[in-house]
């Protein structure tokens, strides 16, 4: 079916933070966004600050709700679905409010569990990313909601493993960092507490590639972008440009920050610890950048009731009781207790692919840290080849330890000469006057060397049969050694 | 570089936690059969082969990080931060080379000959290479440092000298720390516990 003529409806979220509507031409695998209005509610502060949900809260969201439905059915949506999540979750008067909130705006309001939205975010996070034709073969989604995280891995394209956990933006700002801008004392003592939480997470088989979603994520992007002149149409926020935001927000006021970068205010005041925990999560995933995602629950929605009409659901709780299995802080679902050469087998497919990954990034020459980073991936996947060669059949093991090998020197010959380039850029702005001719001579002929190199890179990578190394690396391991054989 | 030993006793149907700790544990053993060359600076090449017996146990660990205790992220870091140590001493070493070449192709200065002393006296059969294109660059006739860009290689050549005794004995100093402490004790019983 063309978009364009599938099915109107309309989906909403009330979050912690926010209330979020979108309206789309709807279909099992995709969406055509007609309408997405975001209004910053924040029921979460006063469910920290007094475990139930306030009636200036309450009169909030009604005002919004009712907006809303207007708009959706101004739009044509034939349904306008609802789904509340962790304040909600949270609040002592949850019931009483939902009542309220039904019998006055006339909409059915489902209060889902964290599972049940970690899977509906997964799919709103990634169906933009499953229409390329080669997605990565681990993944994983976060949402950093105001009140609860939830992440999901997959596999390709299969969900692995999820979890939510009781830690959000809003939650963060309200319990760590109450000053406007945050204190240093404030910072480390939040800092402290993530460490010990999300490092402490069993998190197995962590994803290569790491989709972050949520108001937090999206405004950080928007920061990086106007404060950082960061290219627009990206949507990658590396670990460098997170800190950045870091030193930025730590070092203006939320007013100034909502002046100068055009966000609202509410959302200023808490992006600090949105900063926070994603920089705790890539530490603990051992991730150098995100991709932030539009996208999260309210697509999620969408596309399940789309794929399973009015039992969309039921549908969803049920595949998040047998996809994986979670409850609670840190509680982890696996695939199923692997040998070792079953896991050789899977970590050397999902290497390939992550080394493969950064091809164009490097092909484009235009970002030194494309190279530093698939070095890194190829001396991952040489780590991997390392400890499963017991399990591999010699020839192929050589096969492909050779043709890693040939990428990874060429590669390091150019990360090398970066590294000293940068050392001696550095030390030019240093050194005394008479030392300076010296250094900038050595700097243009590594600058002349650099090039070369380059050059020998480009020519390898547009000459290197991509299918042929996925085939090479993943045949190593023999097959007899995954079922039965022994090593 | 030395190559990796091979590891004996793998089993491929057992489980990965039993044979992950049969493979670091023998990268273990890899890396403190460098030790002793902690001592000496100048053996560049022992030091290097140290820090690769580094990057292979850690590497080992990471690889293997989702069956072996948490308390593996630690080591981990601690091995990252060796393996940072002494390859800020190799990029040094990389460093000082390089301008010993470029003064060495023409006519000698004071900091050169007092370089070449100190090349000779510590000169392994094995010691690292430089590419060779970039040797080859370094060494055309036609871009040769004027008198003034000598002065300034000379100068650099020396601060590069005195910076690597400054990173040799951080590296040194953070060894015996790790050692005052039984870091390969602390290892094996991350490795034996379950």
């Amino acid at each position: 079916m063309q978009k364009q003529q599938a099915p109107i409806h309309a989906a909403i979220d009330i979050g912690s933070n926010t209330v979020h509507l979108v309206v789309a031409h709807c279909t099992p695998d995709d969406l055509n966004i007609i309408k997405d209005e975001v209004e910053l509610v924040r029921i979460g502060e006063s469910v920290t600050a007094t475990g139930e949900i306030s009636q200036q809260k309450r009169q909030q969201t009604i005002e919004t709700l009712c907006k809303y439905k207007a708009l959706a059915e101004q739009h044509g949506a034939g349904q306008i679905l609802v789904v509340a999540t962790e304040a909600i979750r949270q609040a002592s008067n949850s019931s009483e409010f939902l009542e309220d909130v039904e019998r006055e705006t006339g909409l059915k309001i489902h209060l889902i569990n964290g599972d049940t939205e970690a899977i509906l975010t997964f799919y709103g996070a990634t169906y933009e990313e499953l229409r390329q034709s080669r997605p990565a073969a681990t993944s994983g989604v976060m949402d950093l909601g105001g009140g609860s995280t939830e992440l999901v891995t997959a596999r390709n394209r299969h969900i692995t493993w999820r979890t939510s956990i009781q830690i959000g933006s809003g939650w963060l700002h309200d319990r760590y960092l109450p000053s406007d801008p945050p204190t240093p004392d404030e910072l480390s003592i939040a800092r402290a507490f993530l460490q010990t939480y999300i490092q402490g997470m069993p998190i197995k088989s962590p994803p290569s590639k790491l989709i972050v979603t949520g108001g937090s994520a999206n405004s950080l992007l928007l920061l990086a972008q106007q404060a950082f002149r960061l290219e627009q149409s990206s949507r990658r926020l590396t670990r460098d440009d997170l800190m950045r935001c870091e030193g930025l927000l730590t070092a203006l006021t939320a007013g100034e920050i909502s002046q100068r970068y055009k966000q609202p205010i509410a959302r200023a005041r808490i992006l600090p610890a949105g900063a926070l925990i994603i920089l705790e999560m890539m530490s603990r995933l051992q991730l150098d950048e995100i991709t932030v995602s539009p996208h999260g629950i309210r697509e999620g929605v969408l596309l399940a009731y789309a794929r399973y009409g009015e039992n969309w659901l039921e549908s969803i709780n049920q595949e998040a009781s047998t996809a994986g299995k979670s409850s609670g802080a840190g509680a982890t679902t696996d695939v199923g207790e692997e040998t070792f050469a079953q896991t050789g087998q899977r970590m050397l497919r999902e290497r390939v692919e992550k080394l493969l990954d950064w091809r164009d990034e490097v092909l484009k020459n235009d970002d030194i840290e494309a190279i530093h980073k698939m070095r890194v991936a190829s001396r991952r996947l040489r780590a991997a080849l390392d400890a499963f060669e017991p399990c591999c059949k010699p020839k192929q093991f050589k096969n492909a330890y050779r043709s890693v090998k040939e990428m990874a020197d060429l590669l390091g010959t150019v990360r090398d000469t970066d590294v000293m380039l940068l050392g001696l850029r550095e030390q030019y702005e240093e050194v005394g006057i008479e030392e300076q001719p010296g250094v900038q001579w050595l700097i243009d002929r590594l600058s002349d060397y650099r090039q070369q190199r380059q050059q020998a890179l480009e020519t390898y990578f547009e000459k290197l049969d991509e299918a042929a190394l996925r085939r090479q690396v993943e045949s190593c391991i023999q097959k007899g050694a995954v079922q039965h054989g022994k090593g | 570089m030395a190559k990796a030993k091979p590891i004996r006793g793998l089993d491929c149907q057992a489980s990965t936690g039993d044979n992950a700790r049969i493979i670091a544990r023998t990268r273990l053993d890899e890396l403190y059969s460098w030790a002793k060359y902690v001592d000496n600076p100048y053996h560049v090449r022992e030091l290097h082969d140290l820090r690769i017996a580094a990057k292979r146990l850690r590497y080992t660990l990471e690889v293997f990080e989702d069956v072996l205790p948490a308390a593996n992220q630690a080591i981990v870091k601690e091995l990252s931060r060796i393996q940072d140590e002494i390859g800020t001493l190799h990029d040094s070493d990389v460093m000082i080379a390089l301008l010993r070449l470029c003064l060495g192709s023409q006519d000698s200065g004071m900091a050169y000959e007092e370089a070449l002393v100190e090349t000779k006296k510590y000169q392994r059969k094995k010691g690292f290479t430089l590419p060779a294109e970039l040797v080859a660059d370094l060494l055309e006739p036609g871009i040769a440092p004027s008198a003034e860009q000598r002065y300034g290689l000379e100068r650099m050549l020396l601060r590069q000298q005195q910076n690597r005794e400054k990173q040799y004995s951080d590296f040194r100093q953070h060894w015996y720390q790790l050692q005052a402490r039984d870091f390969r004790r602390e290892i094996l019983d991350i490795l034996d516990s379950r």
